[in-house]
This record gives structure tokens, sequence and C-alpha cells, in this order.
């Protein structure tokens, strides 16, 4: 039961997420279901198919285990900043239809200041947001979507009249931890492609003092987010990363790894252009620059749209949009074979120029070394005998 | 031995021709089994790519950055401080510069003009074998590594008109042919000089012999000395030049028809118009021509004959075809080839200045045996050939081997058909 | 550096400089030679040498690679023909005849050529990395062999080895992730370019020459080479 005040000298207890959702009218038997999709969404290590195997299996019941999270945490607030970016990831989560988890995590499991998803604007829904990070400070998740400019001291964005670098550092200071989403918060993203006139930044060059966890991608898989914030939310822990910040779960592995064109890539079966046979029979993109080779997502898995396709299943290459500076890696339809730089045509001539003057200067050396022997023995030989050449370059 | 002298005369003789193929070398080793001196002793020195190795070392010594700087910085034995000894051995007693490697070798790589270029740099420092460079001294002070001065030349060519009854004119002004004999058929095998002028005589050619251009062997080019190649080529040419004949002809002497007519155009200035030809050409020519006309199966019925190709004549001279047409109407139903042959076959083991030296007994005994085999495998009881240095190593070989194999020279067999 | 990083460089301003390397070297091997100057050949033929040069490079590419077996220097040398035809056969076609490498001529010359299928091109990487295995040990396994191989010829079959090694492991993605294997066959590949110029690996260039003149000194006396 709720109770901000102390009785029989017991500490003040905060409302759990589960008294809260009760609270809203969700059943007993909603809330496990909830628990479920939370468990789901977290994606990671065995969750027994059938329910209850587990025990059997000697392995811990995740459901259960998000469960008693729920029963015994209370609800943390999201704090979410939208910087430098074109809010894609958010609209990634806002364009889910079904009453999802996104829903749920952001709605009912945890309380959130959204500034894209505010019904309020201006210096109320600022206030508010301020006032979030004083209240809970410590505790709340901060989540950042899109890249932090540096440049002009920090001018080229500025929200109410202070620079988003400062924004950031503030957000963070009193953040337990940091999730930076979409690759713009996580590498820099679209505006860090040369020339990067804004010298956009990623979160965790800003924030250098704590833990910044990576969900890269254009958009990131709203899924990805969600399910990484659930499972701080629920366990308070992170999630095992790899050396580029992201959760292993979701990015250990490649587009490749789990395309379902594979067998066609590994028959050589590649379409040549978009409208060509082999694009119509569904063959592997390598040729028209899919670089689902070296991209690490969770694209061919969880797919988009709540499971619907990702890019190669509708018929275009992967862009390898969850790898740093993917916009500066080559030609988005430049196959992965292809090297990235290649010397322009006179450069190579003047290369093969040099190369041809040096032999030319160590030939010449030789010829001179072999006149010079000639030479003396022409002048010590007996009368010499008519030779055609006036040197000898070997004989057939 | 020390090789400055060996080094300068290397890079001397080293320019576009000699380096590209040397560059081309992949290091594969495949000539080794095409080279006899290798397969019958197995020895992995006498494998024609390591008797190259002194060029190429000297070649990327002085003609590479590489090379130059790993010599500036000491990294590398200068090539001058280099014992030629053993090089000395491995190309004058283990190869007959018969150039089958170069038809193995997956480049083709002309390493028999190579291990030349070799022998030119071990002769400018005196690495020859003594042997050879004996034979020199003979030849440049008597004209003949036998001895033969033109004391001698008179008085053989007199007792062999005498004993045979054969006209042998010597320095005939307004001949066509001159005819060079090697000094081993004027000594040891003399009936070849009266063969030859009969058949000569029969298809009505003007020829002649000289005192001058007399001996159709050069030992300059066993020893490698350019020097002396000029010389002794030059006492030929000279005499054709003095005697205005259209063409020389060569008897059967492999190293001279290899010198006067392939070698000599790049060293000397030679007459104008001035053709070079072996005896064997000469011959199909006139039965083809029928100026002469041969008995059709003349030597059938004795058993299996075969013919031997030597290198100097077949494989590096190119008259590969001529001694067979011969052969056919000789023998048509005797004629048996062996296997290899043709451009492919085996040398005798003698060529090249080995069959002079000593110390190349054991192998010149071997890589005949190679061959002897051949013979062997197709059961010939008779072997011809159109070179007299091969036929005094059969001679030698088959009593080594103590076989009953009938060696014979192909003009014999001519002259023995004239009809 | 990160592996993603790791790999740009490879692919990027490593392969360029590597490129530009391996030209420069070429073009000095070449005009190292070539500018040693030529004698005329003053030598009669007896035959033509244009037909001695056709014939040359019939028996080059012809005999050696497919019929070695009628040559009698096979015995003895059946590894050095089998396995080295298996491995320029697989070099070939890899290099010049699988789709990833022809995109890559593609863009540096600017047209392609039709691709051999991918397990066809497979099977044969595979047998020339086997192929490869096999020269070395006859490297130093053979008499003759053996002494004309030192540090320039095992660093040059090293050099060739690995990229078609990592080459085979990218596209299989055998014990490693594609991403690192394919930084490290960029890696190689980049080695393997700058090093040909001052390695004996240029024989490739030269067998032009020596083929050539192979076929003018047979073809000029009449005879078959």
């Amino acid at each position: 039961m709720p109770d901000s005040g102390a009785r029989n000298g017991n500490p003040v207890r905060e409302e759990t997420i589960y008294e809260y959702l009760q609270r809203e009218g969700v059943s007993r038997r909603q809330f496990i279901k909830y628990c479920g999709m939370v468990a789901g969404a977290m994606g990671l290590w065995a969750a027994p198919v059938l329910n209850g195997s587990a025990r059997l299996l000697g392995k811990p019941d995740l459901t259960e285990e998000v469960i008693r999270a729920l029963e015994t945490k209370p609800r943390l607030p999201v704090i979410w900043l939208d910087i430098q970016g074109c809010g894609g990831c958010t609209e990634a989560f806002a364009g889910s239809q079904s009453p999802t988890l996104v829903d749920l995590m952001l709605d009912r499991i945890s309380i959130d200041f959204h500034q894209m998803l505010f019904a309020a604007a201006g210096s109320q829904a600022e206030t508010a947001l301020w006032e979030a990070t004083r209240t809970y400070a410590g505790k709340y998740v901060l989540v950042v979507e899109g890249s932090i400019p540096t440049g002009g001291e920090g001018a080229y964005c500025a929200v109410a009249g202070r620079s988003a670098v400062d924004v950031v550092r503030e957000a963070a200071a009193g953040a337990d931890v940091i999730i930076a989403t979409g690759s713009c918060s996580a590498f820099g993203g679209i505006a860090r492609a040369t020339p990067d006139p804004t010298e956009a930044r990623s979160v965790r060059e800003i924030v250098t003092d704590k833990p910044v966890v990576n969900i890269p991608g254009c958009p990131a898989i709203p899924e990805v987010t969600t399910g990484t914030i659930a499972r701080y939310i629920v366990f308070g822990t992170l999630p095992e990363l790899d050396d580029l910040g992201r959760p292993k779960t979701f990015y250990g592995t490649t587009i490749h790894d789990s395309c379902l064109r594979r067998p066609f890539h590994d028959a050589g079966k590649f379409a040549r252009s978009f409208d060509d046979e082999g694009a119509r029979g569904g063959w592997c993109l390598y040729e028209l620059g899919c670089r689902g080779p070296t991209t690490y997502n969770a694209c061919a898995t969880l797919k988009w749209g709540g499971g619907l396709s990702f890019p190669i299943q509708s018929g275009h290459p992967c862009i390898g949009c969850s790898q740093p500076d993917f916009w500066d890696d080559g030609g988005l339809y430049q196959a992965q074979s292809v090297p990235l730089d290649r010397p322009a045509l006179t450069t190579v001539g003047m290369a093969a120029g040099v190369g041809a003057l040096v032999g030319a200067a160590v030939a010449a050396a030789g010829r001179g070394r072999r006149k010079r022997v000639h030479e003396a023995r022409a002048e010590s030989a007996p009368e010499a005998e008519s030779t055609p050449e006036p040197e000898r370059t070997g004989r057939g | 031995m020390s090789s400055p002298e060996a080094v300068k005369t290397f890079h001397q003789g080293t320019g576009g021709w000699v380096a590209s193929q040397l560059e081309a070398c992949a290091r594969c080793g495949i000539c080794a089994e095409a080279c006899p001196f290798y397969r019958v002793t197995r020895k992995p020195e006498f494998a024609p790519v390591w008797k190259i190795e002194l060029l190429r070392r000297a070649y990327r010594q002085e003609f590479t950055l590489a090379g130059r700087l790993r010599t500036a910085l000491g990294l590398q034995k200068k090539l001058e401080d280099e014992n030629l000894a053993e090089w000395s051995r491995i190309v004058y007693e283990g190869c007959s510069v018969c150039n089958r490697c170069a038809m193995a070798c997956p480049m083709g790589i002309q390493i028999g003009p190579l291990i030349q270029e070799v022998r030119a740099g071990l002769a400018a420092a005196g690495a020859v074998p003594e042997e050879v460079a004996s034979a020199v001294r003979k030849q440049i002070q008597k004209g003949s590594p036998l001895d033969v001065t033109d004391k001698l030349f008179d008085e053989r060519l007199e007792w062999i008109s005498d004993e045979w009854g054969v006209d042998l004119p010597i320095d005939e002004q307004g001949a066509d042919t001159l005819v060079v004999f090697s000094s081993i058929e004027l000594m040891k095998f003399p009936q070849n000089v009266v063969d030859t002028a009969r058949i000569l005589d029969a298809a009505g050619e003007r020829w002649t012999l000289s005192r001058k251009g007399r001996e159709a062997i050069n030992w300059g080019i066993y020893e490698g000395n350019t020097e002396h190649t000029k010389l002794f080529l030059n006492r030929v040419l000279d005499a054709a030049k003095e005697l205005g004949v259209k063409r020389i002809l060569v008897a059967e002497c492999g190293n001279g028809y290899d010198a006067l007519r392939w070698t000599a155009p790049n060293l000397v200035h030679m007459p104008a118009g001035l053709e070079v030809t072996h005896i064997a050409t000469v011959v199909a020519e006139y039965v083809r021509s029928g100026r002469i006309k041969l008995r059709a199966g003349a030597a059938d019925g004795n058993g299996v004959i075969t013919f031997h190709d030597a290198c100097k004549i077949q494989r590096r001279g190119g008259c590969i075809e001529e001694p067979r047409q011969i052969l056919k109407i000789l023998a048509p139903r005797s004629f048996r080839e062996m296997s290899p042959n043709k451009e492919a076959a085996t040398c005798c083991g003698a060529g090249g200045g080995v069959g002079a030296i000593k110390a190349a007994d054991e192998h010149r005994y071997a890589v005949f045996e190679l061959k002897l085999n051949q013979i062997r495998e197709i059961e010939a009881d008779t072997v011809v050939m159109a070179c007299a240095n091969c036929r005094v190593q059969f001679l030698d070989g088959v009593a080594h081997f103590n076989s009953d194999l009938k060696v014979r020279g192909l003009s014999r067999m001519i002259a023995e058909a004239l009809v | 550096m990160d592996w993603h990083d790791f790999l740009r460089f490879v692919r990027g301003p490593l392969f360029e400089v590597s490129l530009l390397v391996f030209v420069a070297g070429l073009a000095y091997r070449l005009l190292r030679v070539v500018t040693l100057g030529w004698t005329r050949d003053r030598i009669p033929p007896a035959g033509s040498r244009v037909v001695g040069v056709v014939r040359s490079y019939a028996k080059g590419t012809i005999v050696w690679p497919f019929i070695p077996w009628v040559k009698d220097t096979f015995r003895g040398n059946a590894v050095t023909y089998l396995a080295g035809g298996l491995f320029h056969l697989g070099l070939f076609a890899v290099v010049l005849l699988s789709t990833t490498h022809v995109l890559v001529w593609k863009s540096l010359l600017g047209f392609a050529w039709p691709t051999l299928p991918a397990p066809i091109v497979d099977l044969l990487a595979a047998g020339a990395i086997v192929a490869m295995v096999a020269l070395l040990i006859n490297r130093f396994s053979h008499p003759v062999v053996r002494k004309l191989t030192g540090p320039a010829e095992v660093l040059s079959w090293l050099s060739v080895f690995l990229p078609m090694v990592t080459g085979y492991m990218t596209t299989h993605q055998i014990f490693f992730s594609y991403q690192v294997l394919f930084s490290v066959h960029m890696l190689a590949v980049d080695v393997m370019l700058i090093w040909i110029p001052f390695s004996p690996i240029p024989h490739f260039v030269f067998y032009f020459f020596s083929r050539t003149i192979h076929g003018v000194e047979f073809g000029k006396r009449a005879v078959s080479p």
C-alpha cells in the first residue's frame, strides 16, 4: 500500500511497479502477461519455450524473475532528450502498432519525460524536465537521440538558450545510466558525415564519466531500445556490451549471419540490378552494395514493423546503419569487396613514371659499369677483332 | 682462383637478353630433370639453374638496387671474393651445354647460352680445366687442338689422297664451297674425308679445302673466351673470303657447325652473302634435286639402325629431318627411332669439352650409359650419327661397357650407297 | 582502433598506397631490365621466328598446365607440375573470375567480364590452398629446389598464401567474424602488393620475355621449341 508517511518507525516506502499497475486497473493475469512480454523483450538468454520447464532444466525462469523484480521495484523515470537528430528513432516507436511493449515500458513501467512526445511544450515542458532531474537525481535513465554538435562552441543546437552540449552534460550528471539510441547519438550519424560541418559528436564523446549504452541503427530498432531499457529497469544491470558499446544480445551477430538470402550468397547468385531476374528472384544483394556481412544489428532476426520485414527482405541492400561512420564507407551501392580508396589514373601514371625512372637509373648505372669494363679491356686487348656491337650483351 | 675478372665479364655480358631471362627464373628446379648430367649423378649442384647461379649473383650485385645496397652495407659477400674452383668443376665437367634444359624450363629460359656466359667469366679468371686451356693453347699456336699444323695438314691430306685415290683440292680459287673438317675427322676418321670428297664429286660440286681454314672445331667456345672464339672463327672466314666461296660446308663437326652457323654472325663480320651449311643438309638437298642418287635400302639387312641426334647439329643446329630423309632411303626397313629423339634427345656425354676432361670421365660414361640404354631399349644393332666428337665418345663408351653396338658416321653410309 | 576502423583503413588508404607501390615497383623492375640494352641478332634464320614464338607460347600455356606428364621431366617433378598447375589455376579463377574480385576489377578498370559460378571458384580456391602447402613442403624436401630456396622464396610464398587462405576463410566465415577476416584478408593483400615488386614474383612479367626469346631462338633454327 502506498504510504508516504512513517508508521511504527518504518522507513518511507515507494510504490512498486506492480502496485502502480494495480492502481491503474491492471489485473494480476494481465500483469503476468506483461512480465512475459518484458522478459521476451530482453531477448537474451534461454527463456524456456514451455512455461515452467525452466525449473526442470535447472535454469532461471526469466519471467519469474521479471515478476519478482516488478513486484519489488519502484517506477523509474526515463528522460528522453532529442538533440541534433531527425526524430526518426522516436518515430519508429510511435509508429509501432499494437498496444506494444513500448507503450508498456514507457507509459506503465516508467515515468517518462520525452521532449518530442510531451503534450506540453515550451517553458512548462522545460521546467518539468529539469524538475524531474532534480527529483529523481541519481536514479533516472537518460535516453539521448540525435548527435551533439560541438562546433561553433556548441551554438549549432541550443534549447531554451542553452547549448545542447551543456544540456546533455547536465542531464547526464544526475542520470543513473545513459542510453544513446540511434546512430546519431551512438556514433555521430549523418550529421557527422564528411565534411561534418557542425562537428557532430556521439554521447560517449560528450559524457565520459558514466556508462553509456549505444543502440545504433538509423533508426534504432524500437524493440532493441525498449529491450535494453527494460533490462535496466527490471534488473538494474546493463547488458554485456561489445567494443563499440552495443549490447551483444542484439548486436553480437551480423545481418549476414541470419540473412534469409544467405543461401543465395553462398551459391554465388547475386542480383546485378534492382529489376533483373536475380532481384525478382530474391537473390543476394552483395553486388548492389549490401553491407550485411560487416554490419552488426538484429535486423535479420527481430526485423522491423513488429517483425514484418527488413531492407534486404524488401529488396534493398543493407546500408550498414548501425556501424560507425557508415555514411563515409563508400557508396551505398558499392560492393563490399571494392576498395574504399582507389588512386586516380594520373596518380597511377605518376607512380609508374617514378618507378620507371628509378629503374632506368639503376640500369644506367649498370650500363656505365659495363662500358667502363669494356673500354678498359679494349685498351689492353690485342688488335680488336671486328665486332658488330661495341659491347657484349649476351648472345643467343 | 678469385674472381674480379670473372665478375667483370659477367657484367660485360649482361644486357636485356640475359637480365630478362635471369629475372624470369621462378626457382622451380624442373630443369634438373632434363639435364643428363644431373639425372645420372643426382648431384643438386649439376642442376642447370645452379650452373648459372654465379651469373645471377653478379647481376644482382651490379644491376639491382637491392644488390648494390646489400653489398654496400656489407650484408652480402662480394662476388669478387668468391672461390671459382667449385663453379669451374660444375660448369665444365658437369655440363656439355646441350641446352636440353631450355626445353624443360616452363619459362623457356635459354639456360645453355647462359651457362656459356658463365664459362666466359670463368675463362676470364683463368678458372678453366687444364685440358681445356691446353687445347686452346694448341689451337692458338698450331691451328688445331690435335696438333694438326699446316705441315701435318698437308701430309695427312696427301696420305689420304694416295691411300684412297681421291682428289682433295686445297685452296682452289673459283670453288663455290669451302669444306671444313674437324681435326678429329682428319686424324681419327680419315674415311670421312674420303667419303665427303666422293659425295661432293658425285654431285658435281666445285669445292675446296683450305689450309688456313682447316679446323672446324672452335675451342674458344668450349673455353668460353670470346676473343679466342673470334680468332678461330676468323681463320675459317678469312679463308672463305680469300677463296671467294659462296658457302662453307661443315663436315661432321657439331661444335664447328654451331660456331660458324649459329654463333659467328653475332661476333664477327661475315663476308657478304656467305652461307654456312652442314653435310647432312647438303646431301639431303642433293638427293632432293637429283644431283646424286642413293641406292634405296643400301643399309637394310644388317639389323636395326637408329640415329643419334647430336646436340649441336640437331637441337641447337636445326638439322633434324635431313639425316632422317637420307636414312629413310638407305634403310627403310631397318630404321627405328630411339626415345627421346630429335630435339629432345639426350647428349652423348662428351660435348662441350667434357670429352677432353679426365676428371669428368665418370660423369661422361654415366651419361653415355643413359644413351646406351635408350638404344638397347629399341634393340638397335647400329647407331648412326653426323658428329665426329659423338663418334669418338660412342666408340669409347661402347668399349667401356662391352657392348657390340656398331657405330657409324652418316657420311660413310651415304658414300657407300652412292649410285 | 576497433575492427571497423581497421577495416576502413586496410580497404581505404592502405590499399591505395599498396597499389601505387605495386605499380611503381613493377615499372621499376621492368625498366631496370628493358633499358639494359638489346643487341641486334645478326644470325640468318633457317626457320620462322614467329612460328617459333607461337609454338613457344602454345607449349607454355597448353602443355605445361594441362598435360605436363607428356614431358620426361615430369618424373621427379610431379609435385612442382601438378601443385604448381593447380595453384595457378586456382589463383586465376579466384582473382580474375570470381564475383567478389571482378567487382574490384570493375572499380579499378571501368569494365568487367563474366564470372565463374561460386561453387566452382570455391573448389578451385581450396585446391589452390592445398597446392600451396604441397609446394612449400616440396621447397624443403626436393634436393634441387631446396638449394634454390632462400628467405625471399619463403616470404613470397607467405605473401601469396595468406591472402588466399584468409580470403577463403572470409567467404566461409571460419573461426572468426566476417569483419575480422575481411580486415585481415585486405591487410594480407596490401602487404602482398607492397612485397611483390621487391621479390622474385615478377617472374610472371618476365615470363613474356623468356617465352618470346625461347620461341625466337628455336624458331630461327627451325627446331620445335
